[in-house]
């Protein structure tokens, strides 16, 4: 088992008037070389629980285990460092820098792990030449397709091998023909031997083959389907 | 070890590609701030050589002046008072010397006419040593001058060697241009004329037994104190100056105008450093979800801050760089055309000098902590501020 969620509760804004709580008491296991969907309709509480398995923050009461380290009540430094080392983030409009070319875009999260920058080249060229982008390397990223923004996007979650894949809402700008092609490149990353987490309710995604299991939050609770 | 350094290799190159990705508005903030440092650093480094340019040419000068004041005001002097003074031991000689100020009502320029005994000065026979060209005139012959590269360049333009000037009754005196002074010693000589005591007298209708002032060499410099105390005493109404009075007066005079100058400037660059802390405190959107998507993607605060810092270092040092350098060329090869009537004064004969900056390590220090320092504070601690928002602003589109 991969990432273990005990009791997790969510409060933002917390004893103020526009308290709103996100998660409440979520209990959750998901298991290592899966791949599941949160599904839930906007406001539901999905990209909240993606970022605390992300490490992105803390939940306010509750407890995280992520292979067997427990994360929910580490400093934001070492919070860093996990996220650095451990998971590869895929947004939902891929947060690209428009105006680093596509190489540097996808070298990002090397950049503050001390490679040598010729290995991060080699790393970032394997990568590109893996998704078809290798035409692209020195392309100002705003400048290229949707679709190839797409795939920069993985790229950059997967330069430093993460064994935990997020997907926050990826589906959610592109058409039917990229979505396809976005759930096909996340099925070889689960053949790969990676974990993937998808936040979506788009079909394309829940109805995909290669996801294993899908969980319906509604309101901050999941629903059991 | 390695990695570490690794490390701060690639966010120095995240910083420079990030610089050059601003380029037109960091190339604008360097061209401004390579300015404002250029104004401040030329007037430390004009006050500095003045200082020492003035230094080493009252390195001739007579150990103690001798002045008298009436009411306030300097008067002739008597040259019996040179008898007065022999009683002091250790005054080597004492000379009579006269000087005034002549004004060209053609030229609309003032110059100032100074007449010595060269033969009985202790180094008159090697006052040649100051000329660029030609003689010191001779005493025995009347009607002889040299004169500084200023006066000399009026009188060319008059087309003469022959110097006319009037006496109080307006009758003319003529003098022979014997020689020119050194440029190196403009900043004394550039509006001088110098001629024989005698042939100044006469121009000046001083009688015989007067001068303007009184120059006393002494034997021993270690003494020049004391004797100048006594001479104060002997003579009661005099103003006994010595050499090294007058250098501080000089360091005085240029201090208080470059200070002066300083304020306004430094006023210049604090506006300046108040301007980039207020754009580099409103970071725009765009650099904000940046610095969300680095911290997302792992990136430290320190990671972040560090990017700012070499940014702020790199535009910063290198309008430092700029500045001092384009000083010292404005100083030393251009004889600090913009600043020089300020400091130097407002004569119509202004001096051209050829100084030559030295390299004073604090002056250097405090332009570097009144500029480099300040920016980068501007800079850093803004981005601090916004490198604090949480990460997961990231997560929610943007």
């Amino acid at each position: 088992m991969l990432i273990e969620l005990e009791e997790v509760t969510k409060i933002y804004n917390r004893n103020q008037i526009n308290e709103v709580v996100a998660l409440d008491t979520v209990n959750l296991q998901i298991d290592s070389n899966s791949m599941v969907c949160l599904r839930g309709a906007s406001g539901s509480g999905k990209s909240t629980l993606l970022s605390i398995i992300g490490c992105v923050f803390q939940p306010t009461s509750g407890r995280v285990t992520v292979a067997g380290k427990k994360l929910s009540r580490l400093p934001d430094r070492f919070m860093t460092l996990h996220r650095r080392r451990s998971i590869g983030f895929i947004f939902q409009t891929f947060n690209i820098l428009p105006n680093l070319t596509v190489r540097d875009n996808i070298i990002l999260p090397l950049i503050p792990l001390g490679i040598s920058p010729a290995r991060m080249r080699e790393r970032a060229w394997k990568l590109m030449d893996r998704f078809s982008i290798t035409h692209r390397e020195n392309f100002p990223a705003g400048q290229i397709s949707g679709g190839e923004l797409q795939r920069v996007a993985i790229a950059r979650a997967l330069i430093h091998n993460p064994p935990l894949v997020l997907a926050d809402e990826p589906t959610a700008h592109l058409d039917s023909r990229l979505s396809e092609e976005f759930m096909h490149l996340m099925a070889d990353l689960k053949s790969a031997g990676k974990t993937i987490i998808i936040t979506s309710h788009d079909p394309v995604v829940t109805e995909h083959q290669a996801i294993d299991r899908i969980i319906d939050i509604k309101d901050g609770r999941i629903h059991v389907s | 070890m390695i990695g570490g350094l690794t490390k701060h290799t690639n966010i120095l190159d995240y910083s420079l590609a990030s610089l050059w990705r601003r380029r037109m508005k960091n190339i604008s903030v360097l061209v401004v701030f390579s300015g404002v440092i250029f104004l401040v650093a030329s007037f430390q480094m004009l006050t500095q050589a003045l200082t020492e340019t003035a230094a080493l040419a009252l390195r001739s000068a007579p150990e103690i002046t001798i002045q008298k004041i009436s009411a306030g005001r300097q008067v002739a002097v008597p040259v019996e008072y040179t008898e007065k003074l022999s009683v002091i031991f250790g005054i080597k000689d004492i000379v009579p010397r006269i000087w005034g100020y002549y004004f060209d009502e053609v030229q609309g320029a003032n110059y100032t006419v100074m007449g010595i005994d060269a033969r009985r000065m202790p180094l008159g026979d090697k006052l040649h040593l100051t000329l660029q060209e030609g003689t010191m005139p001779d005493s025995g012959t009347g009607g002889q001058a040299v004169v500084g590269r200023s006066v000399k360049k009026i009188l060319e333009q008059k087309g003469g060697r022959l110097l006319s000037l009037f006496r109080p009754d307006l009758s003319l005196a003529s003098f022979e241009v014997t020689g020119v002074f050194k440029p190196e010693i403009d900043i004394l000589t550039d509006d001088l004329v110098v001629m024989s005591i005698d042939d100044a007298r006469d121009l000046f209708s001083i009688p015989v037994n007067m001068a303007t002032d009184l120059c006393v060499y002494v034997a021993n410099q270690s003494e020049v104190t004391t004797i100048a105390k006594k001479i104060a005493a002997l003579l009661p109404g005099t103003r006994v100056l010595t050499r090294s009075q007058i250098s501080k007066t000089y360091q005085v005079v240029f201090g208080w105008r470059s200070g002066f100058a300083s304020v306004c400037l430094l006023a210049a660059l604090s506006a300046f450093v108040i301007l980039a802390w207020d754009k580099a405190s409103g970071l725009s959107p765009e650099e904000k979800r940046e610095i969300s998507i680095l911290k997302i993607l792992g990136w430290e605060t320190s990671d972040i801050l560090a990017v700012r810092f070499w940014e702020g270092f790199l535009v910063s040092g290198l309008a430092f760089v700029n500045g001092c350098t384009l000083a010292y060329i404005h100083v030393a090869f251009f004889e600090a055309t913009l600043f020089r009537p300020v400091l130097v004064g407002w004569s119509v004969i202004h001096p051209s000098l050829h100084l030559v900056p030295s390299f004073i390590v604090s002056n250097f220090i405090l332009i570097f902590c009144f500029s480099v320092l300040p920016y980068l504070a501007a800079t850093v601690i803004p981005a601090w501020r916004s490198a604090s928002v949480p990460a997961d602003s990231a997560l929610s589109g943007m």
